[in-house]
């Protein structure tokens, strides 16, 4: 159990198999921590988490089963109370849960099945695997087959914060009070887990947070470790907190936000003029990637010449369920959609300027057009009202 | 009022002279206990509790109660007013099959509804005023044997459909009872299903309903000309779709076109219909082969296999009244108390004794949920004060159907249910 809990430092038996460090004051532990942390491991493998975090990488380059992995893991959530940070808490449970998962489909069944009783759900093991679902397509059958089923409500427990349409109780295997689930599905159920206990801490008031900050920073090297998280996070902010709102909301004007290339098919979808192939796909996907809702997209699509409206509701469906992202900017230069230089569109162009970063960023994604020039509108809008307040409070 | 007060007099006696009618449900002390009076002007006292059932029944003969319900939940402190401070603990796993929810082909003779906004009426269970449009109604609702049976089987196939078979739940764990009116409630007592969330109890519901299955999940899909279907090794619902297919395939074909051109149902065209029975034989060779699920069909594209599909879903799953089931704080009606709409008894069964329970002319005294039944010299003179009664059959005979102002003399339980039911005056 040892080894589990070195590589599931997440798991319940933490607390048992380490009471020395569950009992003890967090102050303690961090000083004994940073003083046993001579070379500065543990400093340099926490920061290349919340480094992987900010880069969007998912993955955890360094992950070790380790003593010090333990210690990583419990500095990791005081620091995510002290940093008190929903957008960072979210990105670093992310980034952890799914590493966990990539650990937990890497482990042997034995373990697996270790971990899943620990975590005090009832599993059962077969020693011959189940088929439990069968699809045959043409001559091809794809068997699902699994040695685990899991106990229906230790299942509703770990799913039901999930919505994906597939995990829903009714569209599973369910046999005399169990499911019948891959290994791999029930470790994204575990990887939820993760990501919420991660989230999930005891809340305390701003006054009693700040006196244990002031605690905790007597440690200078937790205060410079949380020192440089900040700092790492205010190189980095900009890029996630500066995108506004750009999700759909209906009777909003978004197509004012819109770059040329997708003006452009859209002009051509309205005219009725036919779309290739690669058009249709980008439009989907980049109004799916806005949540414009399923009839909307439809329509876009409603007045072209070969419109079924069968086939389109089927294509739309099944791109949102997959949840495709639109083509990068350079992918579209690749298919000769990007219109940038055609309609001379200075943010696609040029880019725009960054104040945090104090340099000119470039428009690398259509997406990010949109959360600019919704910034950009927003300001506008923000800036009318305040002249508008000057002149009513001028006269 | 006068035979409000009579009705409330009736009852006191039933709770003074059957107290043993009174079982202690587990957990009794932790269950918060709500009741209607026959004063029309209260809606519910809830927020009590009771530490024994001494002094519940004590209650019952003082007030003699309209209706009588406790909860499903468990809380610490039930009798606090504000739900938070109740301090809950869990709740019971509880399914409401009632009849006043779903449609049954007993209601187009027996349930009468008057429209609020035009005053148009009729009969049956519409969802909106074939007059004017608009779905306020007031109605009087009746009971039968039909439909209490419709409501019975929907309980079994409950318990032997989906609960053991699929939920693996022991059968020691359900408690069912009539609910003294037109359903039976179920209730499964298992420490960890008293733990499930609300969303977690709807996981439950879309299950045993069918609501939010994917055909797409378990195998329907369209590839280049070729449509494919479920496969019989898919364990869950893909199983029981299966074998409800072959059940009507089975069926000689003039009562399959029967069954695809219902408009209710299925509500297939003639030529769609031609088509499915031509594929028949072949179909159910399919269906029946593991390694074969080819649902390829002439004039049958992925929309028709959508809306054949759908009707057979409704079909196997079970008519639940929803709420009730994911509602935690809901309170549900005591076992062996009174429903005041019928004067029945709340009447509690084991899931051995309910496929022959039969609450309108049961012949096992214990199981039988007519208290007040007189023998039938003994009689009662009412006058009937709503138009349009329906008969009422209990007790191997009929009563009715009655006219507004008709003088009846009728024996005492028909005189109470009438009562209850507030389309009849003592005289």
């Amino acid at each position: 159990m040892f080894d589990l809990i070195k590589r599931y430092p997440w798991l319940p038996s933490l607390e048992e198999y380490y009471s020395d460090i569950s009992s003890k004051d967090p102050l303690e532990f961090i000083h004994e921590v940073f003083k046993s942390d001579k070379v500065g491991f543990l400093k340099k493998r926490i920061l290349s988490i919340f480094n992987a975090a900010f880069e969007n990488i998912e993955l955890i380059q360094d992950y070790a089963a380790d003593n010090l992995n333990i210690y990583l893991y419990i500095i990791l959530r005081i620091l995510l109370y002290v940093l008190d940070n929903k957008s960072i808490s979210n990105r670093i449970a992310n980034l952890y849960s799914k590493n966990t998962y990539n650990e937990l489909n890497e482990d042997r069944d034995y373990n697996l099945f270790k971990i899943y009783q620990d975590l005090n759900l009832e599993v059962k093991y077969e020693e011959e695997p189940i088929i439990y679902k069968k699809r045959v397509i043409k001559d091809q059958e794809e068997i699902f087959k699994t040695k685990f089923k899991i106990f229906f409500i230790d299942y509703l427990k770990l799913a039901s914060n999930l919505k994906d349409p597939y995990r829903k109780l009714v569209n599973n295997a369910l046999f005399e009070g169990y499911v019948y689930v891959k290994p791999k599905n029930l470790n994204r159920l575990i990887q939820e887990y993760v990501r919420i206990k991660l989230l999930t801490q005891k809340k305390i008031n701003l006054e009693r947070l700040k006196e244990l900050r002031e605690q905790l920073f007597k440690n200078p090297e937790f205060k410079d470790l949380f020192n440089e998280i900040k700092n790492l996070w205010e190189k980095k902010k900009e890029d996630f907190e500066y995108a506004l709102d750009t999700k759909y909301k209906r009777g909003k004007d978004m197509l004012k936000t819109f770059p040329p290339c997708i003006e452009e098919i859209l002009s051509k979808a309205e005219e009725g003029q036919n779309l290739i192939h690669i058009e249709r796909l980008y439009i989907l996907w980049f109004l799916n990637a806005l949540e414009y809702p399923e009839d909307e997209i439809i329509n876009v699509f409603s007045k072209l010449p070969d419109f079924d409206r069968e086939k389109t509701e089927y294509q739309v469906k099944y791109a949102i369920k997959k949840g495709y992202t639109p083509y990068s900017c350079k992918s579209l230069k690749s298919y000769n959609l990007c219109r940038a230089i055609e309609k001379n569109d200075e943010l696609c162009l040029k880019g725009y300027y960054s104040k945090t970063k104090e340099k000119q960023q470039e428009i690398y994604h259509p997406l990010r057009y949109v959360d600019v020039m919704e910034y950009r509108n927003s300001r506008k809008l923000k800036n009318s009202k305040k002249n508008l307040e000057k002149q009513n409070e001028g006269s | 009022m006068k035979d409000l007060d009579y009705l409330k007099r009736l009852f006191k006696a039933y709770y003074k002279e059957k107290p043993s009618e009174i079982p202690i449900i587990t957990d009794f002390e932790h269950r918060e206990f709500g009741f209607i009076p026959w004063d029309t002007k209260i809606l519910m006292n809830r927020h009590m509790s009771f530490i024994n059932k001494d002094s519940l029944v004590k209650f019952l003969i003082n007030n003699g109660p309209r209706h009588v319900y406790s909860s499903g939940a468990l809380y610490l402190k039930p009798e606090n007013q504000e739900m938070k401070s109740k301090e809950y603990y869990g709740c019971d796993f509880i399914i409401d099959i009632d009849v006043d929810h779903f449609y049954t082909p007993c209601k187009d003779d027996h349930d009468i509804w008057y429209c609020k906004e035009c005053g148009n009426n009729g009969r049956g269970m519409p969802e909106k005023c074939p007059k004017c449009g608009k779905s306020k109604f007031k109605t009087l609702n009746w009971i039968c044997k039909a439909c209490l049976n419709l409501a019975k089987n929907e309980i079994i196939k409950l318990i032997y459909d989906f609960l053991l078979p699929d939920f693996g739940i022991s059968i020691k764990d359900i408690k069912i009872t009539f609910s003294g009116h037109r359903g039976y409630h179920l209730k499964i007592e298992n420490e960890k299903l008293r733990t499930l969330s609300s969303d977690e109890r709807r996981e439950i519901v879309d299950y045993i309903t069918g609501e939010n299955l994917s055909f797409e999940n378990f195998g329907l899909q369209r590839i280049g000309e070729n449509i494919f279907g479920f496969s019989r090794e898919t364990l869950g619902w893909s199983q029981k779709i299966l074998r409800k297919i072959e059940e009507i395939l089975r069926k000689p074909n003039p009562e399959i076109e029967i069954i695809l051109s219902n408009k209710k149902r299925f509500n297939f065209s003639g030529k769609k219909i031609e088509n499915f029975l031509n594929f028949k034989e072949d179909f159910l060779i399919t269906i029946k082969n593991s390694h074969r699920n080819n649902w390829t069909l002439f004039g049958f594209n992925l929309n028709d296999w959508n809306k054949f599909l759908v009707p057979i879903v409704k079909e196997i799953g079970i008519e639940i009244d929803t709420p009730v089931t994911i509602d935690i704080h809901r309170l549900i009606r005591y076992p062996g108390s009174l429903h005041g709409q019928t004067g029945f008894k709340v009447q509690e069964l084991l899931p051995d004794e309910i496929e022959v329970f039969n609450p309108l002319d049961e012949l096992n005294e214990k199981l039988d949920p007519i208290v007040f039944e007189s023998d039938k010299f003994i009689t009662q003179k009412l006058e009937i004060i709503e138009s349009n009664i329906p008969a009422t059959e209990m007790k191997g005979e009929t009563h009715g159907p009655y006219s507004q102002g008709e003088i009846i003399e009728v024996p005492h339980h028909i005189a109470v249910f009438l009562l209850c039911k507030g389309v009849a005056k003592t005289i």
